[in-house]
Formats: structure tokens, C-alpha cells, sequence
């Protein structure tokens, strides 16, 4: 009883937030190609940013590269870069092509009146998308090392402690872009192109001072761009932005104000789509 | 008005009805198109966007005094590596909008419910493919165009060669390009669920064609593989016609290649479809879902 979903409490929150994750995890092993395809979809991404990095190259070092990030080891840039990537594409699908499945399958209204906080049940859609991308970058790194080579050199942990904050404050970007997929009702095209534009300029494939002038101030916006940029520090001592323990801070503060920010926009925009009453539409 | 009805009956097929139902399919799709705006929105975002991961990591390899750029001259044989990185990525996402469009053309009627009624109708089956191809072929030639001014308006690229005979080797690789996507649809109603193909098929394209590298720095075994598929032959034939002054005579033998590409693909893509069109018959497969 004290359990029941019917009457809400901290447990039987978690009990649906494992509901859910446990649903998405049964969903997707019901499709294992699926599951080689997100280990090896990567590495087809990378094969042309490798060859290009060899035309740019002389004996394996890439030394117009080195003289913008600090390091002549263009491919460990990259495959940092994409397995980070994979968290990011992980939150913006996760939340925003969740519910447009939802939507599709008709399931979003019944799912809408459960006794949940709306922003769980987006927290829960993330849970196996996350623990399936730890794994599939994980297999992607180890691969990736044996056919383009992988060299960290850094403090690992440290790495790891700093993507926390820029995972967490991922959300908040989630439940601000969760709430325009209900407004429009439209997942793919926008989840998309935003997370390949996040991704683009928080330089994900190169580093951002490469970037044009007038473009910088974009990059310098997104505190995604220090998550990147700390973490490959720690990893492969490249030139940083910003001193690293200043970077780290800014993604604490940003970690608290995106989630704010996003929970609000979340807030107000799910209230003005009940009010349109479209919720049931896709 | 009866003799009017009777030769305009999709029941008694001739040139006229057929061309009337690809009409029909063509019009259908066009309405679906405009429905999603997202859809056209992209038509002028992904252009500028999807080169520009490439693009701008190309400019960090360069260095900030452009030295390695004379290490890309060396290997592309041209420093204009904007160019030489926007018209492999435009030749990519023209293949991939391909596959996913027409690949998926007939499955998406198997969703929405319509594939099994419109095969029983007296029409060429083949004009399904056709007529959602019509579409598809000219909201590509639009993302092309649009490719073409953006590049040059916001990159600030220059194309030395002309776009005339740019133009004359799309015509040259539509058949290869198309009759893929028509062999792929085939495939896909058998597979159903086939999105991981499209991955493997525009997957090979990203590694082997060359999208932004030239197939000189590829090990001797994967440019042979290169040789052997036209969308390297189509990328080498656009550089050339937009990049350099080669002229006609200089891009000949890259175009008797994709004609040659061009016929075997159609071919493919059409037997394919016929053996989906028995297989169905035989199987029911066509009302599963």
C-alpha cells in the first residue's frame, strides 16, 4: 500500500522511474542489431574525419592541428569528443523522440495522468538510453583504440567527475527541448538538427578556437564547450580555454541554472499545450 | 461524357490512367511533404550544418597559419578544401535523402496502412516507386540549389568549374542513385525493419567514396573497393566539373562510368521489385506489418 503508485511518495517514484527504464531496456534488446549498430555507427562517423586527418598529416602527426589545440593526437581529440557526444544524443533522444513515440503509439495522454511528476517519467525514458551509451562507448573507445589508436594520457577519474555536472545539466537542456517536441509535435527534424548543432559548436570535432570570429561567441555561450574542453584537458592535457578548475566550477553553476531553466520552460510550455488540448495529437 | 469516364477509368489501364496515377502518387506525396514544415526547414538547414562539422575540422588541421594546408594540396591536389569537403558531403546526404525517402517509400504505406489497396489497384506497381521518386527528385534538386547559394553566401566558396557541366554529371548519376534507392524499397518490404541497412549502405559510402579525404590516402585494398562504387565516380566527376576547368572532354570517361553504373542499378532495382511484387504474391507480406 504504501507503495502504490496511487499514492505518491519517493518510493513509488523510484519504482516507476525503473518501470519505465526496465520497459526501455526489454524494448531495446527486442532489436540486437540495433545494439551493433550504435558500437559501430560511430566508428563510420569517424572513418572519414580519420582520412581526413591523414591528408592533413605528415608521418601521423597533425601539426596545424597541435598548434590550435596543444596536441598533435587529432584522433584521441576526436574519440573523446564523440564518446561524450553519444551522452548528448543519448539526453536529447531520450527525452524528445520519447515522447514522440509516445505520441505515435497513443500512449502519451494515458501515460500524462499516471501519479508522476512529468519531468520523471523524461528522467526515466534517459535511464536505459544512458547505461546503454556508457556500454556501447565504452566497446566504441576499446575499438576505435585498436583501428585509429586511442593515447589518454591524464587523470581519468578527474575526466569522469567533470562530465557528471555537464550530464546532469544535460537535463536541463532536455526538458526545455521535451516541451517544444509537445508543442510542435515533431521530434526527428529537431532533435536532429539541435543536437548536431549543440555538438558542433561546443566543438565536439575540433577545437573551438578554430572556429571563425564571428562564430566563437556561440561556442562560448554553451557551457558544453567547457565540459568538453575540461575533460579532454584532464585526458589529454590539451591547451584549455579557461584554467580547468574555473571550467569545472562554470559547469556546476550551469549545471543548476539549465535544470532550473529547463524545468521552468518545461513547466509553461506542457501548461499551454494542455491548455490547447493537443496533447493527444501527433 | 460516358466515353469521357470510360478512357479516363483507372480500371481499363493505358498510357493516359497510368500517367494520371503517377500523377496522383506524385500529388499525394507533395501534400504529405508540405504538411511538416520541419521537413522544409531542413531543406535549408542540414546544407549549411552537416559540412560544417567537417569543414571546420578541416580549418583546425590547417592551423591557424594554414600549414597544412600544402600537406592536403599535396594528397587532394587542390587547397580549396571547402570545396573539395562540400561537394563529397552533398553527393552523401543526396544518397542518404534517397535511401530513407525512397528506400522507405513503400514500407511507409505498409504504416499507414495503404500498400495492400494500392497493389490491388490496376496501376504499374512501379509507379509507386516512380511517383514518390518525382517528388523526392525535386525537393533534392531544391536542397542542391540551396546547398550551391548557401555555401557560397555564408563560406565563401568559390567554384572555379561550371556548373553547367556539374549539372550534366547529376543527370549522369540519378540512375545510379535512384536505382539504388529502388532496390533498397524492394529490400526493405522483405527485411521490414531496415533502418540498420540504410546505416550499412551510407555507412560504406562515408568510408570508401571519399566524402571529405581524397581515396589516395586509403590503403590500396579499400581504394580498390572505391573503384567499384559510383558514388566515388560521382564525387570525382562533380569535383572536377566544379573545382577545376577539366571541361567535357576531361570528364568523359568519369561519365561513360556512371551511365554504365547508372543501367546496372536500374536494372537491379526494377528485378528486385519484380521479385518483391511475386514474393508478395506468394507470401501475403505485403498486408503484414
Amino acid at each position: 500500500m504504501s507503495s502504490s503508485l496511487s499514492d505518491p511518495s519517493i518510493r513509488s517514484h523510484l519504482r516507476a522511474l525503473l518501470a519505465i527504464a526496465r520497459k526501455d531496456w526489454i524494448t531495446y534488446w527486442r532489436y540486437p542489431l540495433s545494439a551493433v549498430s550504435s558500437v559501430l555507427q560511430p566508428l563510420i562517423w569517424l572513418t572519414p574525419v580519420y582520412f581526413m586527418g591523414l591528408a592533413f598529416s605528415v608521418n601521423g602527426k597533425a601539426q596545424g592541428f597541435a598548434a590550435y589545440s596543444g596536441t598533435s593526437d587529432y584522433m584521441s581529440f576526436i574519440l573523446l569528443g564523440t564518446a561524450l557526444s553519444n551522452f548528448i544524443s543519448a539526453v536529447f533522444w531520450g527525452m524528445g523522440y520519447s515522447l514522440k513515440n509516445d505520441m505515435d503509439a497513443g500512449v502519451l495522454e494515458s501515460n500524462w495522468l499516471a501519479p508522476l511528476p512529468r519531468p520523471l517519467l523524461l528522467v526515466g525514458r534517459t535511464l536505459t538510453s544512458l547505461l546503454i551509451t556508457a556500454i556501447t562507448s565504452l566497446l566504441m573507445l576499446i575499438l576505435a583504440g585498436l583501428i585509429f589508436g586511442f593515447k589518454p594520457t591524464g587523470n581519468v577519474l578527474a575526466a569522469l567527475l567533470t562530465a557528471l555536472p555537464l550530464l546532469i545539466g544535460l537535463y536541463g537542456f532536455g526538458f526545455a527541448f521535451a516541451a517544444i517536441v509537445l508543442l510542435m509535435r515533431e521530434a526527428n527534424t529537431m532533435v536532429d538538427i539541435s543536437s548536431y548543432l549543440v555538438q558542433l559548436f561546443s566543438g565536439s570535432n575540433f577545437p573551438v578556437n578554430a572556429l571563425p570570429r564571428w562564430l566563437l561567441p556561440v561556442a562560448l555561450v554553451l557551457p558544453l564547450t567547457y565540459g568538453y574542453d575540461a575533460v579532454r584537458g584532464f585526458l589529454l592535457k590539451t591547451k584549455t580555454l579557461l584554467p580547468i578548475p574555473l571550467e569545472v566550477a562554470m559547469l556546476v553553476v550551469f549545471m543548476f541554472l539549465m535544470i532550473w531553466l529547463g524545468l521552468r520552460a518545461f513547466r509553461a510550455l506542457e501548461r499551454h499545450v494542455r491548455k490547447l488540448g493537443t496533447l493527444g495529437q501527433h | 461524357m460516358a466515353t469521357l469516364a470510360s478512357s479516363q477509368s483507372f480500371s481499363r489501364t493505358s498510357i493516359l490512367s497510368e500517367l494520371r496515377a503517377l500523377k496522383a502518387i506524385a500529388r499525394r506525396e507533395w501534400l504529405i511533404f508540405l504538411r511538416y514544415p520541419s521537413w522544409i526547414i531542413a531543406i535549408f538547414v542540414w546544407p549549411v550544418i552537416f559540412p560544417a562539422m567537417y569543414i571546420l575540422g578541416a580549418r583546425a588541421l590547417a592551423g591557424p597559419d594554414g600549414s597544412g594546408l600544402s600537406v592536403f594540396l599535396k594528397t587532394a591536389g587542390t587547397d580549396n578544401f571547402l570545396g573539395y569537403i562540400i561537394v563529397g558531403t552533398t553527393v552523401w546526404m543526396w544518397q542518404n535523402i534517397v535511401l530513407w525517402d525512397v528506400g522507405f517509400a513503400l514500407r511507409q504505406e505498409q504504416w499507414r496502412g495503404t500498400l495492400e489497396s494500392n497493389w490491388v489497384s490496376p496501376t504499374f506497381r512501379f509507379s509507386f516507386l516512380i511517383g514518390n521518386s518525382l517528388v523526392q527528385l525535386f525537393t533534392v534538386m531544391t536542397f542542391i540549389l540551396v546547398s550551391y547559394l548557401e555555401f557560397t553566401l555564408f563560406f565563401g566558396v568559390r567554384f572555379a568549374g561550371s556548373p553547367l557541366l556539374a549539372l550534366l554529371v547529376m543527370l549522369a548519376a540519378i540512375p545510379s542513385i535512384y536505382g539504388l534507392g529502388f532496390a533498397f524499397a524492394s529490400l526493405v518490404i522483405a527485411a521490414k525493419e531496415a533502418q540498420n541497412f540504410v546505416f550499412l549502405v551510407r555507412g560504406i559510402v562515408m568510408i570508401f567514396c571519399g566524402i571529405t579525404f581524397p581515396i589516395a590516402v586509403l590503403p590500396g585494398w579499400m581504394q580498390s573497393i572505391a573503384g567499384w562504387l559510383p558514388q566515388t565516380h560521382i564525387m570525382n566527376a562533380m569535383r572536377s566539373a566544379l573545382l577545376t576547368r577539366v571541361g567535357l572532354p576531361g570528364l568523359r570517361s568519369e561519365l561513360i562510368i556512371l551511365i554504365a553504373f547508372g543501367a546496372f542499378w536500374l536494372t537491379v532495382g526494377y528485378l528486385l521489385f519484380m521479385w518483391m511484387d511475386r514474393r508478395a504474391k506468394r507470401t501475403g507480406v505485403i498486408g503484414q506489418y
